[in-house]
């Protein structure tokens, strides 16, 4: 087997520019596969984080009653001793209370439909991103009258600028329709541009004063340390807190969930046709090769190779081209996924900026999708063994006493 | 002792539109230490016969026994086995291994026979050596002249061990010196070795040196003398 496996090698490098020709079309075609793999990878990572860290967070708890009917009534019981609950876990990053209630935001002249969120300021700047993406004024704090952040979006459509007054109107616990003044303090934009329009947000007890003095909270989100905590988490909860409903960020985003699932089988799918064509391409190569040999072959058969020796000497030629092309790529792709990932590629002369309409940020950070190398070595056997198995039947219904005389 | 037998071995080539009756009836029987020529004119059927008695091609009626061991009708793999084990092949246009080596091109023949490992080498170079080419060991086939291709062509055919060597025209490529170089090395493995050699040729330097010469004409014997050398 020593000397089949050494006969092999030696016949990748008969015909040298045969050979580098179809190792570098594998070594290109693996290296733009994984590296445009590696950019979706690190699109849909940043999109997963970002959808994490600025809205979904990775677990939320909720009144199941407050699921159906969307108001402000129906609090989250026992919600302070969920919060202590939390504090005390070690698995919990952060987490951030809050009061929901949909109402109308106006100006003297205009007015659109909200989602007002009361957020506690300190637990909400640990738990999401929102205290970071003021671009005008401050965030929440804990002096001054009824401050509100608004969006960017809602601000330019409304003409607002910090400072500006504005009434929030809506619906307290008893269904009394309640409106109060507040004031601009900050505007903010995040890479989620809808909600940059949708959504305002006031101080937790300033809304929480406003609707009747009770402490109602409609929803927790909870931010962990370690996306493998959570399935753990929820059960924890759910286990101390049954009457609520805890969500996973798979329930609260299913396009994250799905996009996750999805992701990792759609750029399969793109490896798999690359490494398709590359097959024909490897095909055509050993094609050539048997029939060039078509005399050694014969002699080799005439005087004593066996056929599964013959099939093994092919199949292994094509596997070595294959490897070492697979190799010379796999390099490349790391080289290039290490580089890139490192300073990220602006996309944001290229369109970029509709990126962040979907909460994806211009500069891009290329990594390997989670458990693709295996896959990967394995696409490249299968190749191989595939693109082999015809010239190599080819070589083995070759008849030596024909074979020779040619 | 007998090592070949043929009995009525016929060789129609059917697939042209005028079928070719390569070998016609032919009864032969090869002595063990024989040292044979098989001559005629073109076409008049010596490969033919040979990739019979080989075991490379199968005939269209007839019986070949090598030693007890009908090869005829013997399947594919098994033959490729037999022929492992019993014949030696020498071609005409050498036919090595080109990414190999003299000494690994011996040894291949040995590997494929399951040949014990640590004596596979000495062998090897005792068999180069017996060509005449052991300071070519490490030279790969290009680098070496027809000559010296077709003698490691010979001690690779040797290497198996076998029970005869058949040899399609070896020295039809050859220049005269190589040529009469081949047939010496030939003869003396025949000699001293009791080597049996069975091989075609067109060429007379060849048949007068053999002691026993064949004459195929159409695919029949017409002739088949014994000389005393
Ligand atoms: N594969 C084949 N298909 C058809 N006809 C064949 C085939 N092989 C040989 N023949 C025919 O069989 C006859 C004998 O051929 P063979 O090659 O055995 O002759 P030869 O004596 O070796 O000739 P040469 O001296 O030219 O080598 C010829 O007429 C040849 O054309
Ligand atoms: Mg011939």
């Amino acid at each position: 087997m020593k000397t089949i496996i050494v006969v092999s090698w030696r016949n990748v490098w008969r015909n040298k520019p045969r050979s580098l020709t179809i190792l570098m079309a594998i070594a290109v075609g693996l290296w733009g596969g994984i590296f445009a793999t590696s950019i979706s990878a690190g699109m849909m990572k940043q999109r997963f984080t970002s959808s994490i860290e600025t809205q979904v967070s990775h677990i939320q708890v909720h009144n199941p009653q407050f699921l159906k009917d969307d108001n402000i009534r129906y609090g989250i019981s026992r919600a302070d001793e969920i919060e202590r609950f939390l504090a005390k876990d070690s698995a919990v990053k952060a987490f951030s209370s809050r009061t929901l209630v949909s109402g109308m935001i106006a100006t003297a002249t205009q007015s659109k439909g909200v989602r007002i969120l009361g957020i506690n300021p300190v637990q909400e700047a640990a738990t999401t991103r929102l205290s970071s993406t003021i671009i005008d004024g401050y965030y929440l704090s804990a002096g001054g009258r009824n401050p509100i952040l608004i969006g960017k979006k809602l601000a330019d459509k409304l003409k607002l600028k910090t400072g500006s007054r504005i009434i929030l109107t809506f619906t307290d616990t008893e269904g009394e329709i309640v409106s109060a003044s507040f004031r601009v303090q900050g505007i903010i934009r995040t890479n989620h541009s809808m909600l940059d329009e949708t959504q305002v947000y006031v101080r937790q007890n300033d809304l929480q004063s406003l609707t009747g003095g009770r402490a109602i909270v409609n929803e927790i989100a909870v931010l962990l340390h370690d996306l493998a905590q959570v399935t753990p988490m929820v059960e924890a909860i759910s286990g101390q807190f049954p009457e609520n409903e805890i969500r996973f960020w798979g329930q609260l985003s299913p396009d994250l969930l799905y996009m996750n699932e999805m992701a990792g089988a759609s750029l399969m799918v793109l490896l798999v046709i690359i490494m398709l064509a590359l097959a024909f391409g490897l095909l055509n190569t050993m094609l050539m090769t048997v029939f060039e040999r078509t005399r050694e072959l014969g002699m080799l058969m005439a005087v004593g190779m066996n056929k599964i020796r013959v099939f093994a000497m092919i199949l292994l030629e094509t596997t070595f081209l294959t490897i070492t092309g697979a190799l010379a790529g796999g390099i490349l792709s790391g080289v290039t996924i290490y580089v890139t990932s490192r300073n990220g590629i602006d996309f944001s002369g290229v369109g970029g900026d509709t990126l962040s309409d979907y909460g994806i940020s211009a500069i891009v950070y290329p990594e390997l999708f989670p458990g693709f190398t295996g896959n990967i070595v394995i696409l490249v056997l299968i190749t191989s063994v595939l693109s082999a198995l015809y010239p190599a039947l080819k070589a083995l219904k070759l008849k030596p006493s024909e074979a020779i005389r040619q | 002792m007998n090592v070949i037998r043929t009995f009525g071995l016929s060789k129609t080539y059917n697939h042209l539109v005028v079928p070719v009756n390569a070998l016609v009836n032919v009864n032969l029987e090869i002595a063990e230490g024989e040292f044979t020529a098989i001559v005629g004119p073109s076409g008049s059927g010596k490969t033919t016969l040979l990739n019979m008695l080989g075991g490379l091609d199968q005939p269209t009626s007839g019986q070949i026994f090598i030693d007890d061991t009908e090869i005829t009708g013997m399947k594919e793999s098994r033959l490729i086995d037999f022929r492992l084990r019993n014949i030696g092949f020498v071609f005409q246009s050498y036919n090595l291994i080109p990414v190999l080596t003299a000494i690994e091109i011996v040894s291949f023949i040995m590997l494929l026979q399951n040949y014990p490992k640590d004596k596979m080498e000495k062998r090897a170079r005792e068999l180069l050596d017996q060509v005449g080419l052991a300071d070519k060991a490490d030279v790969r086939p290009q680098k070496l002249s027809g000559g010296q291709q077709q003698r490691v062509a010979v001690a690779r055919a040797l290497a198996s061990n076998p029970r005869f060597v058949l040899a399609d025209e070896p020295t039809a490529n050859l220049d005269t010196q190589s040529a009469f170089n081949l047939l010496d090395i030939m003869l003396r493995l025949n000699r001293e070795e009791n080597i049996t050699l069975l091989f075609s040729t067109h060429d007379q330097r060849v048949i007068d040196r053999a002691r026993r010469v064949i004459t195929l004409v159409d695919g029949s014997i017409v002739e088949d003398q014994h000389f005393e050398k």
